[in-house]
């Protein structure tokens, strides 16, 4: 009963028009940037972030939450009508989902992709209810240990699945740490690689260096060379799918919801390895495993229930330890403490306005999406043949100013340039941004967690493995370091999506 | 890769001689400069790790630093670096409808070649469609200028 009343408070707020505009904005522009190949969520949300700034915590972190979910929803009319995945956790969808447009069946993908994606999302939002309050409770009873101990779990599966090469995804974890140190010492009230630089005494800003690595890094990239882009011409029809098509697909809608939930809610898993690990066991599942890659709609219905399920799951982490399990709920986080408002155990309790309405708001995001992606697919079509020669230019204008706004400080779009650098070096040199700005995220957290820990324990590290819920994450993320030497474990998902933003 | 892993090398000492520098305390009381040790340390080795790897295995797996620059147009890059350069420094000073103008026109036309009129009209409605959207929809601060705007 006390659930359904948080509930039933949740869309009181969701449901004001304040908030229902933001949250159709932040859908309809995560359905842009899931379109639009190029331009993920978390540059969309980095680009929107200072603009954030003048409204509700609520409003912005309604409208940031659609973006990434609304994403989800976009990534694949890129995939299967073009056959580029509009963000990286629709990769798997360009396999089959490609193949049946080119058999005449573009209508049907699109549509199980669209009705696939509503019931994973809204089976995900019915387990983030009913997983959170519980988790919470949970959460009260962390210490610094284990703080410490789950964030070292998430960078580790992070960087096992983010990338071919753990010893290099672990390299940029470390150098988003060291990034995350330079600004005033929390605890000695020292100044670190500031440089005599009075901007940095805050340490660097996450919107620069969002900006820098996705956004300018990304048109640099592309100035160099011309994405080539050809768009299935074929008449979008008949976007129902038909009763056999539903018999194939609805368990593979099932267990991808399934599947993605519990990879969302782990630190450092989300919607990529999600829609991974959903498209290879439905083809293991199947009666059928030879018609995957040539057109079976399990392969679309699968990854993208997965993709959807495993991004509300995502906030679970966040919303009850105040931990972000990828680099798009890094900034939400950002987000969040932008706007005084703190998440962890206590943000059920101190905001509950804020945790039911922007869950409730998932609802709502969630019918608005398919209402956008089904009747206007034709819309969506049309803007795919928006040349990056437009495209580009504005983004890099959208970068200045949202670095520029936030304090009024040229350093600072300054520091963004100097990422774009970096970024677009790191791409070149195949080193992964995602595990360093997720690293920059929690450093300054997982930096207070040790040195509490270690002067409560009098310098023995024996804290972390004397306290069970500590021991086992540090003992699961020795396993994931371990793993890739011994010869049997080689294999790992990280090298099918190298190359992939994981958020 | 061999001159990227000796830059993370260089970074990971210097992080590592910062902290020093700042104090590593003891691991009984940690002193300010015991995370960027423990960073400076951790990139550092991990960098011995791969170039280690890299040496034995004679780069075989590995892109060449040679082959990461082939087919592209240094001269586009280091043109778009520049330009933004100066765009940020002056930007402050023009004020951002004047240096927003130029940027945006030499980037629509480094993208594609279109005719000079149709680059500047196109920079000049989409800097006004920036200006009035940020100002007076977001009431963003954006840097006056010379000339007030």
């Amino acid at each position: 009963m006390e659930l359904f009343n948080h509930l039933l408070m949740g869309f009181s707020v969701a449901l004001e028009p304040g908030n229902l505009i933001y949250c159709f904005l932040g859908v309809l522009i995560g359905t842009l940037v899931g379109v639009l190949p190029g331009i993920g969520p978390v540059g969309a949300m980095s680009l929107l972030l200072p603009a954030t700034f003048h409204i509700s915590p609520v409003s912005s972190i309604i409208m940031l939450a659609g973006i990434f979910y609304g994403s989800q929803y976009g990534g694949s009319t890129t995939s299967i009508l073009v056959n580029i995945p509009g963000e990286a956790a629709s990769v798997m969808t360009c396999l089959d989902g490609y193949q049946m447009a080119r058999q005449g069946r573009a209508g049907p993908a699109l549509g199980i992709a669209a009705f696939g994606s509503f019931i994973a999302g809204t089976l995900g939002i019915l387990g983030l209810i009913l997983i959170a309050p519980p988790l919470v409770d949970f959460a009260l009873r962390f210490g610094p240990p284990e703080y410490f101990s789950l964030m070292v779990l998430g960078l580790t599966i992070l960087t096992f699945l983010t990338s071919s090469s753990m010893i290099r995804a672990l390299m940029m974890a470390s150098l988003g740490l060291a990034l995350g140190t330079v600004g005033l010492d929390t605890i000695s009230g020292l100044s670190r690689f500031t440089f005599t630089v009075p901007e940095l005494l805050d340490g660097i800003g996450l919107v620069p260096l969002v900006m820098g690595l996705f956004g300018i890094s990304e048109v640099l990239l592309n100035i160099e060379r011309t994405i080539a882009r050809d768009v299935f011409t074929t008449k979008v029809a008949g976007l129902l799918p038909s009763m056999a098509d539903w018999a194939r697909s609805i368990w593979a809608i099932l267990r991808g919801t399934v599947i993605g939930f519990f990879l969302g809610t782990l630190p450092g898993g989300g919607a990529v390895i999600s829609s991974f690990a959903a498209y290879a066991i439905e083809k293991r599942v199947s009666r059928h495993p030879e018609e995957f890659g040539r057109g079976a709609i399990e392969g679309v219905a699968a990854p993208e229930a997965a993709n959807n399920s495993a991004a509300q799951a995502s906030f679970i982490p966040l919303l009850t330890l105040g931990i972000p399990s990828n680099v798009t709920m890094a900034m939400l986080l950002g987000a969040l403490i932008i706007q005084g408002v703190t998440p962890g155990p206590l943000l059920l309790s101190q905001h509950p306005d804020l945790f039911w309405g922007v869950i409730a708001s998932m609802y709502v995001g969630n019918v608005m999406l398919l209402a956008l992606n089904l009747p206007l697919i034709g819309l969506w079509v049309r803007l795919l043949s928006v040349p990056y020669s437009i495209l580009f230019p504005l983004i890099v204008i959208f970068c200045m100013i949202g670095s520029y706004s936030i304090n009024n400080s040229t350093t600072d779009v300054l520091l963004m340039l100097g990422f774009g650098v970096a970024g677009y070096l790191l791409k070149k040199l195949s080193l992964e941004t995602a595990p360093l700005v997720l690293a920059f995220v929690l450093g300054p957290m997982l930096e207070t967690s040790l040195r509490q820990s270690l002067i409560k324990s009098e310098g023995g590290f024996g804290i972390f493995f004397s306290r069970p819920i500590s021991a086992v994450c540090l003992i699961a993320a020795f396993a994931l370091v371990v793993m890739p030497l011994l010869p049997w474990c080689q294999r790992r998902p990280g090298a099918l999506i190298d190359g992939e933003e994981t958020t | 890769m061999l001159v990227s892993d000796l830059v993370w090398l260089a970074v990971g000492g210097a992080f590592c001689l910062g902290g020093l520098h700042l104090g590593f305390g003891s691991f009984r009381q940690p002193h300010a400069g015991f995370m960027p040790v423990l960073a400076g340390l951790t990139l550092a080795g991990l960098t011995a790790i791969d170039l280690t790897v890299g040496l034995l295995s004679g780069w075989s797996q590995e892109k060449r630093d040679a082959d990461i620059w082939a087919d592209i147009n240094p001269g586009r890059l280091l043109a778009t670096a520049l330009v933004l350069l100066a765009y940020t420094l002056l930007f402050t000073t023009l004020g951002f409808v004047l240096a927003t103008i130029p940027l945006l026109a030499f980037l629509f036309r480094l993208m594609q070649a279109r005719a000079w009129w149709v680059v500047l009209s196109a920079s000049v409605g989409v800097t006004g469609l920036f200006y009035a959207g940020f100002k007076f929809g977001l009431d963003c601060q954006l840097p006056r200028g010379l000339f007030w705007f």
